[in-house]
């Protein structure tokens, strides 16, 4: 058998508060006066943020075994691979 | 963080000590990564070639899909909190959370349907161009990932009144919330791909 432990509901819903605050940064992102290649980069990194919190601690994965990390995180190296591939193929054409 | 001990369901575990379900559903949606970020991955080449891209807001109404995105959001916090009910075999806030989960998921497809049909009444329809073509596929995918999620949800729901539920089942919730999040997951990204940048 095996044991983990259980966050709580104010746990939960902090982070939902969170994902939220982060949810509106985003929209207002496009409002401020940064260059186009400033603001994507903006965005997306709270996006990924907010990827980070809901992947940790909703999915738990925070408290989960190395598998299961190595079964979440392969598919970022493959990806990886493929667009440093398709900027190869975008680069040679 | 309150911790509470709790014991997995010593019939499903694997040799690695981890449910065997558990591992299934993270091992499903790494290919369910795969699926994404193809359809994702063709749409950002696209676009890079494609000069008649709309700019935020023009074609898209913003505040629309980000109160959507408040609704997923809100949806994956009542998933994770039903989990959570099912670990601590609380099986009437495991009702509450899961019926709050499939209702914020239903709300969030009628969302999208409005916007469908808003834009159908324009003329705009998979087809009538690149951006729209990569729109309604997008969006056309996740959509139907999310009514999957809904009716497992509501399956599972149903179950919960089942007598042998807690010791047979309960780790279904732990499960189906894995692929919750995974759908909101997409959608975090969805959302500032298509109508932020």
């Amino acid at each position: 058998m095996s044991v983990r432990s259980v966050p709580s509901y104010a746990a939960y819903f902090a982070i939902w508060a969170w994902l939220i605050a982060l949810l509106v940064a985003g929209v207002f992102v496009p409002q401020l006066s940064l260059s186009k290649m400033n603001a994507v980069l903006l965005i997306f990194s709270i996006a990924l943020v907010k990827a980070a919190l809901v992947t940790l601690f909703y999915m738990h994965l925070k408290s989960e075994k190395i598998p299961v990390w190595v079964v979440a995180v392969s598919p970022f190296f493959l990806i990886s691979l493929a667009v440093f591939l398709i900027f190869v193929g975008i680069a040679l054409s | 963080m309150r911790q509470e001990e709790v014991l997995s369901n010593s019939l499903t575990e694997t040799n690695t000590g981890i449910p065997s379900g558990k591992l299934a559903m993270w091992l499903f949606l790494a290919s369910e990564v795969m699926f994404f970020t193809g359809l994702i991955g063709a749409a950002i080449v696209l676009r890079s070639g494609y000069y008649e891209w709309p700019k935020p807001g023009e074609l898209l109404h913003i505040p629309l899909a980000a109160f959507n995105t408040f609704i997923l959001l809100s949806s994956s916090m009542t998933m994770a909190m039903g989990v959570a009910a099912a670990h601590q075999r609380d099986r009437k806030r495991l009702r509450f959370f899961l019926a709050a989960t499939i209702l914020l998921g239903t709300a969030f497809l009628g969302v999208k349907g409005f916007e469908y049909s808003q834009k159908f009444a324009h003329g705009y329809f998979p087809g009538t161009s690149l951006f729209w073509d990569c729109y309604f596929t997008l969006t056309g995918c996740h959509g139907l990932h999310v009514l999957a999620g809904i009716i497992t949800n509501g399956w599972i729901l149903s179950l919960t009144f089942r007598s042998d539920f807690d010791a047979q089942k309960g780790h279904y919730v732990e499960i189906s919330g894995l692929y919750w999040h995974f759908v909101d997951l997409v959608w975090i990204f969805l959302f500032p791909f298509l109508y932020l940048i």
